[in-house]
């Protein structure tokens, strides 16, 4: 059986996780429907913005398949969205129960800190993980019912980078609440770094001299690849994943070792 | 103390349930508490008294692995707060002094949780003890009253019978009647051979169940003491009525005899120790009427504390 404390974290995050179930699964359904409607006016848009606009979020070209999916679902609004859903659930394993006090009472149960915390992980961590999938999910039913002509392994590749885009990001969220025990230094330091790394992704694909800032933002690793055209790109994915890890494995230590509180 | 009870290991088994050696804690240059070494026996109720912001919840927190000690080092039953937490919070009930509890759920299924979290406690021991509260369990904690929360957080302290119980000034927010059923519980825990350690500022409940008190101010162990060794130093107050006006000075230079008010007639003053010198001087005069209350650990408490700080404190004592 799942140790208490996972059950009773599902529970107490019950209401966020049916609104950013709900959210998320609202969103991609709606954008992907309407792609055959779409089609009329996409030129009309395509025009209407100019080029480095559509550079700068990530919009190749809202005919095709590929580049509806990117403009609607992959570029922007959709890592927004469930980054987040990462970043405020991510706030609520450690940083917002120990600044409202109720951390006290879980962590006087017989479990070590290490083991409270690797717990508020994993109920975190696999909630996130089913929310970050929903348009994974939702997408290999709908591209197929409505007809849209992209192979649908290229649209799960790029689905996994969502889901390993947010698995970076939660990381770096939980370190930091692990850290600080502070919800607004969550909220304001991992959105902050998302936002950065998102404008150094976006810079770095337009201004010459600049592409090498791309390597250090995880949106190039989750989209730089185009996944929508190419397909899998294992290793970029990987260094995600081992960045989230890294982040997970870090906050854990640190939080062993500091005071809570104070 | 010289004079205190001799023997106070007869009838007492040796183990320790609470050891702390020079326990400090700063909060960068902030004291929390400093040098506190604190033994408590096995089946001990042990008192920790002291104002506000006296070091109280620091010490309570450390021994619960919440803080990690600046110098020196505490063992509860044996074990490492740190490294055997998770063993030793399976034998240790405790309610914190800041009460909140994680989530939004009924009374039951937050008891269930920590029912189920330390190990599956039998539902009956939870109606039980919460019956004895008073305590309704299908209402959300959230929107309990102060007292019915503190309620909550005894049962939960309780309901697995551990052998330390560590509580963060328990009969916060319980009226008197409620105060004395927690008294009771103490009572039958300590029948039970469970040990107790319960920190407090208002004394007289401390009084009531406890074997020994340890009194911090300013972040230092000022005291350990039996309480009814406590009794016997006590400060008293005493009222004399004489028949015509004293002069003040004439009591103030008495041994042990402080806080002299002269009004007409009437002297009122505190005396610590022996009544006999303010007897002898007031027998000079013609005596009508004489009160002395019964001394209690409120003033030796506070006369320990606030004469021991100078005189300018000891007026605010007076009260």
């Amino acid at each position: 059986m799942l140790p208490a404390l996972v059950r009773k974290t599902w529970r107490d995050d019950r209401l966020a996780l049916i609104g950013w179930t709900g959210g998320v699964a609202a969103f991609t359904a709606i954008y992907t429907s309407f792609y055959s409607q779409f089609q009329g006016a996409a030129e009309l848009k395509q025009d209407a913005l100019p080029q480095g606009m559509l550079d700068f979020l990530g919009i190749a070209d809202m005919l095709s398949p590929a580049g509806y999916l990117q403009a609607t679902i992959f570029s922007l609004v959709g890592p927004l969205l469930v980054l987040m859903c990462a970043i405020t659930l991510a706030a609520r394993t450690i940083a917002r129960p120990e600044e409202d006090g109720g951390m006290e009472l879980m962590l006087a149960n017989p479990v070590s800190r290490a083991a409270f915390a690797w717990q508020r992980v994993v109920a975190a961590g696999s909630a996130l993980t089913g929310i970050a999938a929903i348009p994974w999910i939702l997408l290999m039913i709908i591209v197929p019912w409505i007809g849209m002509d992209i192979a649908l392994s290229n649209v799960a590749a790029a689905s996994a980078g969502l889901v390993a885009l947010v698995w970076c990001f939660a990381g770096i969220a939980f370190l930091v609440g692990a850290a600080t025990g502070k919800r607004a230094a969550v909220l304001a330091i991992t959105g902050g770094l998302a936002v950065a790394t998102y404008m150094a992704n976006a810079i770095g694909g337009m201004v010459d001299g600049w592409h090498w800032v791309r390597w250090l933002s995880p949106f190039h690793y989750f989209i730089g690849t185009d996944p929508l055209h190419t397909g899998w790109h294992p290793a970029e994915l990987l260094a995600l994943v081992l960045l989230g890890a890294a982040a997970t494995i870090a906050g854990v230590i640190v939080f062993d070792r500091r005071d809570i509180g104070v | 103390m010289p004079g205190g009870k001799a023997g106070d290991d007869v009838g007492m088994t040796s183990d320790i349930a609470l050891l702390t050696e020079d326990l400090t804690k700063f909060y960068g240059q902030r004291r929390g508490i400093e040098g506190l070494s604190l033994e408590i026996r096995a089946g001990e109720v042990v008192g920790f008294l002291g104002p506000n912001g006296a070091g109280k919840t620091t010490t309570i927190r450390l021994l619960l692995d919440f803080l990690r000690p600046t110098r020196g080092h505490a063992t509860v039953l044996g074990l490492d707060p740190r490294r055997d937490k998770a063993a030793l919070h399976r034998q240790i009930g405790y309610l914190p002094g800041e009460l909140v509890f994680p989530g939004r759920d009924k009374a039951e299924d937050l008891l269930r949780f920590f029912a189920a979290a330390r190990g599956g406690v039998a539902w009956s021991q939870v109606a039980e003890l919460a019956e004895r509260l008073d305590l309704d369990l299908s209402r959300p904690v959230r929107t309990m009253s102060k007292g019915n929360k503190q309620k909550v957080g005894l049962v939960q302290a309780f309901m697995h019978r551990p052998a330390v119980l560590v509580l963060d000034e328990p009969t916060s927010g319980l009226d008197p009647l409620m105060q004395q059923e927690f008294l009771a519980m103490v009572r039958d825990a300590r029948v039970a051979g469970q040990t107790v350690f319960m920190s407090s500022h208002v004394l007289a409940e401390v009084q009531q169940v406890a074997d020994r008190v340890a009194i911090v101010r300013a972040g230092r162990l000022a005291a350990v003491e039996r309480v009814e060794s406590l009794g016997k130093r006590a400060v008293r107050a005493v009222e004399i009525h004489f028949d015509d006006p004293v002069d003040p000075a004439e009591f103030s230079v008495l041994p042990g005899v402080r806080d002299v008010v002269v009004s007409g007639p009437v002297l009122k003053c505190t005396v610590d120790g022996r009544i006999d010198p303010l007897i002898k001087a007031a027998a000079r005069h013609e005596v009508m009427d004489m009160l002395s209350a019964e001394p209690d650990l409120e003033e030796t408490f506070l006369s320990f504390y606030y004469h021991a700080e100078g005189a300018g404190d000891a007026s605010r004592a007076g009260a």
